[in-house]
């Protein structure tokens, strides 16, 4: 028999796909939500999550980027 | 599902003909400024090729076509012969002694022949007989002509100055994908596509604007051909000078309204007889291409009017007080200050961002900022700071770290065998996204799911293991 | 100030006398310096129209749809083409950089505002009530400042503009103190405000009676002697003039004598009655001390900004204490040195590092015709005789420590708290804490005062305060144009990115300990570029250094890589082969340092910069690192890049934000930083180490069996300011970041929050799926 699963395909970096692991082991977008780890570059995840893991890391990559030149002259 | 970028689809003068069908393009080529335009437009390969079958009667044979180009442009030739066939500009023909020749367009030809030459039918627009009263000078043109384009594009912005266009232009807008009505309103709003239509050069929008005109041309009552016609005699008519309305059909008189409402061609009064020509007209036909054969005299409005200077620490100067180009500019940067004759924004990561999210490039944000470049930044290349530019695409790139699809995932097969052939047939099927190996297991697309299913439950009832 | 960290464990009087010794030696020489506790006398000696921020009052102007100030409705002139700058309303100004008036506009500028970035085409300043004080300070007049700031103008000046420069220069500039034929005056060239003075009780009690003569004439006044370079327009000229022509009836000095024990006194006094007083010192006339034999050596050429500094010292012939702001390697120390030379009089020097010390006395033995037996350097080590000396080198920690001393030392600080010194020159200023300053002030008198900075940003924005203790800026030079004349080298910054290994990366996520920064700094794709660039280089035959503020991966990198290297703990001896070897030896081209580099040692020449690990944000040091390759290399074209400053960030890690906030300094100043993100040939070059998963993966477990303790910044002596040891966390380190999802770095400022972005019209119609 065929196990068959609805979701969706995520393509990314080596070390992006590491955060996603790392956001599904933490339980932080509320449950695991990787239904299946592919290979280095591939992640099939439950459908649901997309919207919040997607805001998820927006957030995450606003926090590392510092504004470089800033509307308020320091 | 993926969001992916997609870029305005900005046909050139060619691509467009493409599309038009065979009766459509042989009509077009009765008209001898149609034939100059096109040639003009072809590259400079093909170009020669025109010029030396153009007298000769008969057609060649594709062995000496082939001859003229060295062994190692066979590529180059590929492509002539590729665009010349189909622009309909020639066809293949049997010769004798089944020897495969091409033949040049006969309507084409003549034509062709006559823009260059002179003679045959009286192809350009006249001039009226009378000399004009009150004669308009190349300013004032420009002047009427950016501020009547410019109303379209603030409509679309909707910034203060409530222009109102015609309900022929909000119908051309709509029709074109640049607004749109959201359900349960009245207001038309821009939608992506139209926030990269507002970044494209002038004359690109113009002849962008004008396609879409052309579709519904039809609809309008009006004759595709003789529409198209007129506008490669305006492409190639001279700034300054009037000509006459005379010999102008209604259909053609109708059309030369709305060019005017555009911005295309000036009148004083419909009853004149005479009209004007704008820079935008001459810029017809050059599409979407930097209009380097337009050189200096009829170059587009943008070039000598250049307003912006990026700085290396992401500051940006604008002068103007246009609040058109203020909101351009503000739809990727952030602004800061505003004095009488000055802006002063910032780019930013989130104003980047901002911009992408609904649907501009950063391709687009980089070739506006260069295009309208102030004076100043010519003096030390690069125009553009390149540590900008760069950063910019790095941050739409960003966008570009996780992609997304839907899909279905097939795993534990039981035996390799049973995974390889629905494995092939998926990809057959061309909706196989992602597989291994080994481990079985494969994705395929949400679409392609219901075909895949059906075929393995075939299969497996078949039961061949 | 107590002394901190590991020093004090070793450090004992009576007990360990054997590493006593040494370890007070180190400790006066190079430790860090403990902020102490706040004791509210913060705010003491600035007055109060200082604490006036325009930039707030101006806000009152409204914005327009975009967020933007709005500020519209100012009047453009119709000759506006021709003007070269904005005044908003808020006390920023903006310069176009290539109007025809731009010299005589940007010197103005400087000299009456802040700059905030000066890249390419348009510059921007701001007022401020400092930058106007310091104005004043040089010479300028309320009414010459509105004047010519109203003629530069696009636009009308706004009123609030007006207002607040007068507010803030009517009061100030306009009394001085001035030591002439050994006797201390107040002087003025407004009697209003001597009057004013003369009724306050505090003052009368300075004053001095026996003296009756309250009018001055100028028989002080000359030009001075040097030189003056003629390119300042008519305006300056005029100035001048005012300023030395005493005899002009309009303006007639009056002054009134005062108590030299009271002085310390009526400053404070006056600058409460919002009176500043501005220190100048009249050495020419300075009979009581005695002259000292030095002058510069004609092989001593000045280059034109370094003149220009100088000029706005000593304009009027006397000298004038403040700041003087040049970039690193443009040459402070001989500015430093030709006012020793030009004052005449028994010098001061004060560097932050014993090393410092030394790249002084060679200096002025360079420039100037001062010998061995004139230049005493007063540190631990050295064996000088200070007493008697005429140029005195010393550390600011040496002279304001409070443990106890030696009796050489003992004797030394007597003398030098005893004597008049001419000119104090106080080196790299802006790592000084303002209270170390402040005690500076109480121990040495010198008439005159002289701040040399490469930069005037301080993390902790004390540098208010230095105004007043020191004296208002008088010159800050361009570094964009310093760089197109050829006088400091032209660097290509760039920042390269190294994408983190998965495993890595996984690590980096899971860790909340201080760890996490050891992670990203031994990225092996960090190593393989760092590795990559310094073999591309040495192929080039350039000389190369490698800053790493972390001790564990600067040794495991350069051991790897069988590089030398410097940190803390390497003997005097071992670094002065190293550096030597550096300097010399053609096969020796790359060396690793620490932290140490910043300021305990004379760099030699190089001409890459490599920083693999940089910790916080810290501008000033990414400035003064970027400083080490400026010098300008002979026979170097000026158009070329001939130097090279790379930052190595590990990717979607912390790195990248820490890199962002320090470079912004400098590109304010006009720099910008490439971002490199792969580097052609990398990826081929089998040399590499870490190419395999498997040496990556033995990498990773080394990592991970290090302690925290390995992740800190080196505490190295020789750095000012630092933090006050292994207990205490400053503000960003590792600790506070725990974990991808958890609290943020503090000095983050989510954009959002003030950005006006959501402004935009059309977004906010337009509904973005």
């Amino acid at each position: 028999m065929v196990n068959v699963t609805k979701g969706i395909l995520v393509e990314c970096d080596a070390a992006m796909k590491q955060l996603l692991l790392h956001l599904d082991e933490t339980h932080a977008l509320g449950n695991k939500f990787i239904v299946q780890d592919l290979d280095e570059t591939h992640l099939f995840i439950a459908p649901e999550y997309l919207e919040v893991l997607q805001t998820r890391i927006d957030d995450l990559m606003d926090r590392i980027s510092f504004p470089l030149a800033e509307r308020e002259t320091d | 599902m993926s969001v992916q970028q997609r870029t305005l689809d900005c046909k050139d003068l060619h691509e467009y003909l493409k599309t038009l069908s065979a009766t459509v393009l042989d009509r077009l080529y009765n008209h001898p400024a149609t034939c100059l335009a096109v040639f003009r437009e072809l590259p400079e390969l093909s170009r020669l090729y025109i010029m030396r079958i153009l007298f000769v009667d008969q057609a060649v044979p594709k062995a000496i076509m082939g001859s003229w180009v060295s062994p190692n442009s066979a590529k180059e030739l590929e492509d002539i012969v590729k665009l010349l066939t189909e622009l309909r500009l020639w066809q293949e023909v049997e010769m004798q002694g089944g020897l495969k020749g091409w033949l040049l367009n006969p309507t084409f030809r003549r034509n062709l022949k006559g823009a260059l030459l002179g003679g045959g039918n009286e192809w350009s627009m006249k001039p009226p007989t009378d000399a004009d009263p009150k004669a308009r000078g190349i300013a004032i043109l420009d002047e009427y002509a950016m501020g009547r384009w410019e109303c379209v594009l603030h409509f679309m912005v909707g910034s203060h100055q409530h222009e109102v266009i015609s309900s022929d232009a909000l119908q051309i807008l709509q029709h074109a994908g640049l607004m749109k009505k959201e359900p349960g309103e009245n207001q038309l709003t821009i939608t992506r596509d139209g926030f990269q239509f507002l970044l494209m050069d002038t004359s690109a929008q113009v002849w962008y604007f004008l396609l879409q005109y052309l579709d519904t041309a039809t609809a309008r009552g009006l004759d595709l051909i003789d529409c198209l016609g007129f506008l490669f005699q305006l492409s190639f008519s001279t700034l300054g000078q009037d000509y006459s309305t005379d010999s102008m059909s209604d259909g053609l008189q109708k059309f030369l309204q709305h060019l005017r409402e555009f911005g295309l061609v000036y009148q004083r009064k419909r009853k004149d007889g005479r009209f004007y020509p704008t820079r935008l007209a001459l810029d017809i036909a050059s599409g979407p291409k930097k209009s380097m054969l337009n050189t200096m005299a009829a170059t587009s409005l943008n070039q000598s009017s250049g307003y912006i200077v990026v700085e290396t620490n992401y500051r940006v100067y604008a002068y103007t007080d246009s609040s058109l180009q203020v909101a351009l500019i503000a739809l990727f940067c952030e602004l800061m200050y505003r004095f009488p004759n000055l802006v002063v924004g910032i780019i930013t990561r989130e104003s980047v961002r901002q911009a992408l999210r609904s649907g501009i490039t950063a391709d687009q944000i980089v070739s506006f900022l260069r295009q309208h470049a102030h004076p100043e930044c010519y003096k030390e290349p690069p125009v553009l700071p390149s540590t900008i530019a760069d950063q910019i695409k790095l941050w739409a790139i960003e966008r570009d770290r996780f992609v997304y699809k839907e899909g279905v995932l097939y795993n534990q097969f039981d035996s390799q065998a049973d995974f390889e052939i629905l494995k092939n047939y998926a990809q057959e099927r061309g909706v196989l996204v992602w597989h291994t190996t080994h481990g079985r297991k494969m994705v395929v697309t949400k679409e392609g799911h219901e075909e895949v299913r059906k075929f393995w439950k075939r299969h497996s009832r078949n039961g061949s293991m | 100030m107590k002394p901190t960290g590991k020093i004090c464990r070793l450090y004992h009087p009576q007990t360990n006398r054997k590493f006593a010794g040494k370890k007070r030696k180190e400790f006066e020489d190079e430790s860090n310096y403990d902020e102490g506790i706040p004791d509210g006398t913060e705010a003491e000696g600035v007055p109060e129209a200082a604490k006036h921020n325009i930039e707030v009052e101006g806000e009152r102007q409204g914005e327009d749809e975009y967020g933007a100030k709005d500020y519209r409705d100012l009047q453009l002139k119709p000759d506006h083409m021709s003007r070269p700058l904005w005044v908003a309303p808020n006390g920023h100004i903006f310069l176009e950089s290539f109007s025809p008036v731009y010299k005589h506009a940007h010197d103005f500028l400087i000299a009456i505002s802040e700059p905030v970035c000066r890249p390419e085409h348009i510059h921007e300043y701001k007022l401020t009530s400092y930058s106007l004080y310091a104005a004043v300070s040089v010479g300028l007049q309320t009414h010459d400042i509105i004047e010519y700031l109203k003629r530069l103008s696009k636009t009308a000046v706004p009123d609030g503009i007006v207002d607040f420069i007068k507010i803030s220069t009517l009061s100030y500039g306009k009394v001085k103190l001035v030591l002439k034929h050994n006797r201390y005056f107040v002087e003025s060239q407004y009697p209003d405000v001597i009057q004013k003075l003369l009724k306050d009780p505090v003052i009368q009690e300075c004053r001095l009676r026996h003296s009756t003569s309250g009018e001055d004439a100028a028989e002080d006044a000359q030009a001075s002697s040097k030189p003056v370079p003629d390119d300042i327009t008519n305006f300056y000229d005029k100035m001048d003039k005012d300023e030395d022509d005493d005899d002009d009836g309009s303006l007639q000095t009056v002054a009134f004598e005062v108590n030299q024990e009271k002085i310390e006194t009526i400053q404070k006094r006056c600058i409460q009655l919002e009176f500043p007083l501005l220190a100048e010192y009249d050495f020419r006339n300075d009979t009581h001390n005695q002259d000292i034999n030095i002058d510069l050596k004609p092989a001593a050429v000045l280059r034109p900004y370094q003149e220009k500094s100088l000029r706005k010292m000593f304009g009027n012939g006397r000298a004038r204490s403040g700041l003087i702001v040049l970039p690193c390697g443009a040459g402070k120390s001989l500015v430093g040195v030709t006012a020793c030379c030009t004052v005449r009089k028994r010098a001061l020097v004060l560097c932050n590092s014993g090393v410092s010390v030394e790249q002084w006395k060679a200096q002025f033995k360079m420039w100037s015709t001062a010998d061995d037996s004139m230049i005493c350097r007063f540190t631990s080590d050295a064996k000088d005789k200070p007493h008697g000396c005429s140029i005195l080198i010393t550390t600011f920690n040496m002279i304001t420590h409070q443990q106890k001393r030696s009796y050489e030392a003992d004797q030394t600080m007597k003398w030098l708290q005893e004597q008049e010194w001419g000119i104090m020159v106080l080196d790299e200023v802006h790592t000084i804490p303002a209270r170390m300053f402040r005690r500076v002030l109480t121990i040495v008198q010198a008439h005159c005062k002289l701040g040399l900075t490469a930069t005037l940003v301080r993390e902790d924005d004390k540098i208010a305060d230095l105004n007043f203790l020191i004296g208002p800026k008088l010159y800050e030079a361009n570094w964009l144009e310093l760089q197109k004349r050829g006088f400091i080298a032209r660097v290509q910054c760039a920042e390269v990115w190294c994408p983190m290994s998965p495993e890595f990366y996984r690590e980096y996520l899971a860790c909340k300990s201080a760890k996490k920064m050891l992670l990203f700094v031994m990225n092996p794709n960090k190593f393989r570029a760092c590795q990559f660039l310094i073999r591309y280089h040495e192929r080039r035959n350039d000389k190369i250094i490698v800053f790493s503020d972390n001790v564990y991966a600067l040794k495991h990198y350069a051991l790897t890589m069988n590089k030398p290297f410097i940190y803390g703990p390497t003997s005097q001896n071992e670094r002065l082969q190293i550096l030597q070897n550096f300097k010399l030896n053609p096969k020796v081209n790359t060396i690793f340092v620490s932290k140490v580099a910043d300021t305990s040692f004379d760099l030699p020449d190089a001409n890459v910069l490599i920083q693999i690990s940089s910790h916080g944000g810290s501008r000033r040091q990414e400035a003064q690192r970027l400083g080490r390759i400026l010098r300008a290399k002979k026979g170097a074209i000026a158009e070329e890049y001939n130097a090279f400053f790379y930052t190595l960030v590990s990717q979607d890690t912390m790195e990248m934000s820490f890199s962002r906030k320090r470079q912004r300094f400098l590109v304010n100043q006009g720099y910008s930083y490439k971002v490199i993100t792969r580097m052609a040939g990398m990826d081929q070059d089998q040399e590499l180490h870490y190419k395999n998963k498997e040496e990556q993966t033995n990498l990773l477990q080394l990592v991970l069996t290090a302690s925290d303790m390995d992740a800190d910044e080196e505490r190295v002596p020789g750095e000012i300011g630092g933090r006050p040891g292994p207990f205490g966390r400053r503000v960003g380190t590792m600790a506070s970041m725990s974990g991808a999802d958890d609290a943020v770095y503090m000095e983050y400022k989510r954009p959002s929050a003030s950005s006006n972005l959501s402004k935009h019209p059309l977004f906010k119609k337009y509904r973005m799926k």
